[in-house]
């Protein structure tokens, strides 16, 4: 019965503690909904001390995700960081505030080439780019030596169950049709067809189609050659001095992650001047040196530190960047790409 | 056995038990009713809405949903989710069951700490000892290069990311739950009956398959209830160590709610699981009750005919 006693009394005094906290002095708080390990959290700290606020970083892992939760009705977030397509698709759901720009004086600063070859929301309406990446092939050069700039690596036997792909239909669908010169947004049915035998053959030498763990495993030997995201890459190359990456000639899927503010956002200025701040060419750059992937913003070359003045992931050299595509929502047709990778998969 | 005094103070108190015992089991059901039943049968429900193909629910009501699992035939995965669960059942069984009976046979001062060494793993994070598992049978880590400097694998086998894996870490991590109810029922047997056993000229391997294991039935039961069910579902492990052709219904599941934002087709995937599930257990808890009805009323006859 003590036992029971003492448990009651720690939870309750948990539950006190709680209540208590909650109602502290009222600070304004800005709720950000974004992917981990995506900001430089001193900047954030910054950010918190300039506006008198306390910033909440709650993180999502998919798209679809963060929108289905949204769907069903969370609210409470007034900063979100989805990437382009879903974006759209919010848009066209009435779920985003339409920018004023007048809030916004930073957004000068954002690359018009960018905007105009790669964004789908071009005029910033509904949306502010903040990071670019793209999707590379990260291998262990002390083991397989150099590779040739093609997604053919896939279907070298000699590697088989030590290369990895990503578990994302959109990317592997697409890295067979940029393989057949193709968009990775192609929907026609014969090019599809094709794009699945392609990847059948490849799927034979694949140890995993995965999102996560190729990360850790190109580090630690498991696997010799992996499609991955730029950063994520970029990150792990920087701690492993044997392994080297490559950008296939044939094409490779780009994306973007925007800023965009949910209709349903409680403290809109707040959110307004967060997107601001992060737009600002210097704070631009320090983010930039934290994720490794690539902000828009021309302007914060001048303040990125020497070494990273060149670096692939942060500023995207122009050979790599003509071969990119983004990744756009395809609508009715998207239950194509959902069959012929259940069919890849294998039921 | 009993005498006509007794016989009637219980019929009286049997009707103030009935109430008691609705109400003591009113919180559990209601609780079943709002956590389980309440939610199972909107899963039910949604497979036949139509999706809205920005990933909601749309008002209208349809079958095509179902039409297209089944046309879509997920015999494959269906056909590898239930031949690895048995797999995963039987082997927890295989080794749960002497490990049961071992500890059981223990001194009861020894029986705690065993107990304990049972439990201790299910301190760690389910997820981290998954990593853990990946370490162990990394392909340059010690177990392969060990197995391969003895020439008791081929230099092309990997230990990780295929439906072996899956198994050994399933069964890893569902033989806690299977130890334990089979201890407990092993516990409370009278272990002087497999003596008596031998002395009638029962082997000793007789006496345990014979008198031993239908005297634990209950406990085996319980075991491969706990372990199949969650084994059906699983789609963490598949999805960490199993390969290219490891996805379990699970796996399925994941991937229509999310990626592909069609939740009715997720719905349909899960009604269909609960229904592979449910279905076997009922008809077994049914035969089961009819097993306890006869042994009761044979009890009964038995007390009758010695009164």
């Amino acid at each position: 019965m003590k036992k029971y006693i003492t448990v009651c009394a720690v939870a309750l005094a948990a539950i006190a503690g709680a209540l208590v906290s909650g109602c502290g002095p009222a600070k304004p708080t800005l709720n950000v909904y974004m992917w981990s390990d995506y900001i430089d959290l001193d900047l954030v700290r910054e950010f918190e001390k300039q506006n008198n606020c306390k910033v909440v970083i709650d993180i999502f892992d998919s798209n679809e995700f963060m929108y289905s939760k949204l769907k069903a009705g969370g609210t409470g977030y007034d900063v979100i960081l989805p990437t382009s397509y879903m974006a759209r698709v919010m848009f066209e759901q009435n779920m985003l505030e339409k920018l004023d720009h007048s809030k916004l004086p930073n957004i000068r600063f954002v690359n018009q080439k960018v905007l105009a070859d790669l964004a789908i929301d071009k005029k910033m309406e509904y949306s502010v780019p903040y990071m670019l990446g793209y999707t590379c092939v990260a291998y262990n050069k002390d083991k397989v030596g150099k590779l040739p700039e093609s997604w053919d690596v896939f279907s070298n036997a000699k590697y088989a169950g030590k290369m990895t792909m990503l578990n994302d239909h959109r990317e592997t669908i697409g890295a067979a049709l940029f393989f057949l010169g193709k968009s990775m947004n192609d929907t026609n049915d014969a090019d599809l067809a094709k794009a699945k035998e392609i990847l059948l053959k490849w799927k034979k030498n694949l140890a995993k189609f995965d999102n996560e763990l190729y990360k850790v495993g190109i580090q630690s030997g498991e696997f010799l050659i992996v499609q991955g995201y730029s950063g994520d890459l970029f990150q792990v190359l920087a701690e492993s001095p044997n392994l080297a990456y490559m950008c296939p000639k044939e094409g490779i899927s780009m994306s973007c992650d925007d800023w965009v503010i949910p209709a349903s956002a409680k403290n809109k200025e707040l959110a307004y001047k967060f997107i601001d701040f992060l737009c600002e060419p210097k704070n631009a750059a320090k983010n930039m040196e934290f994720t490794c992937y690539s902000a828009p913003i021309p302007e914060a070359r001048k303040y990125v530190s020497e070494e990273n003045k060149n670096h692939p992931g942060m500023f995207i050299p122009d050979d790599l960047y003509k071969r990119g595509e983004l990744i756009r929502d395809l609508g009715a047709d998207n239950a194509k790409f959902n069959e012929l990778w259940d069919v890849v998969k294998g039921n | 056995m009993e005498n006509e005094t007794s016989h009637t103070g219980a019929r009286n108190a049997n009707a103030g038990s009935k109430l008691s015992e609705y109400l003591l089991t009113a919180p559990s059901f209601l609780w079943l009713c709002v956590f389980f039943l309440i939610p199972s049968i909107l899963v039910f429900a949604i497979a036949f809405r139509t999706a809205d193909p920005s990933g909601g629910i749309d008002a209208g009501w349809t079958l095509s949903t179902i039409e297209n699992v089944l046309k879509n035939s997920y015999l494959g995965v269906l056909w590898r989710t239930v031949w690895v669960s048995c797999a995963v059942t039987a082997i927890c069984l295989l080794l749960g069951i002497p490990v049961g009976y071992w500890i059981a046979l223990q001194k009861p001062k020894y029986r705690y700490w065993l107990l304990l060494v049972v439990i201790i793993p299910l301190w760690t994070n389910f997820l981290i000892r998954i990593f853990a598992w990946r370490v162990l049978l990394h392909p340059d880590g010690f177990l392969r290069q060990t197995l391969l400097a003895l020439g008791l694998i081929p230099e092309d086998l990997f230990l990780l990311n295929n439906i072996g894996a899956v198994i050994i870490v399933t069964v890893y991590t569902c033989l806690p739950f299977a130890i334990l109810p089979i201890y407990a029922a092993a516990e409370k047997f009278d272990f002087s009956l497999l003596e008596a056993a031998r002395d009638l000229g029962a082997t000793r391997f007789c006496a345990f398959r014979r008198i031993f294991l239908p005297g634990i039935k209950r406990g085996i039961f319980t075991a491969t209830l706990v372990v199949l069910i969650p084994a059906l579902g699983s789609y963490a492990i598949p999805d960490l160590v199993g390969g290219v052709d490891g996805e379990m219904l699970g796996n399925k599941i994941a991937i229509k709610a999310s990626a592909y934002r069609n939740l009715p087709e997720a719905a349909a995937l899960a009604a269909f699981l609960s229904i592979i599930i449910t279905v076997p257990v009922l008809l077994f808890l049914v035969k089961q009750n009819k097993l306890v009805k006869s042994i009761i009323n044979t009890r009964r006859s038995a007390g009758d005919s010695t009164k």
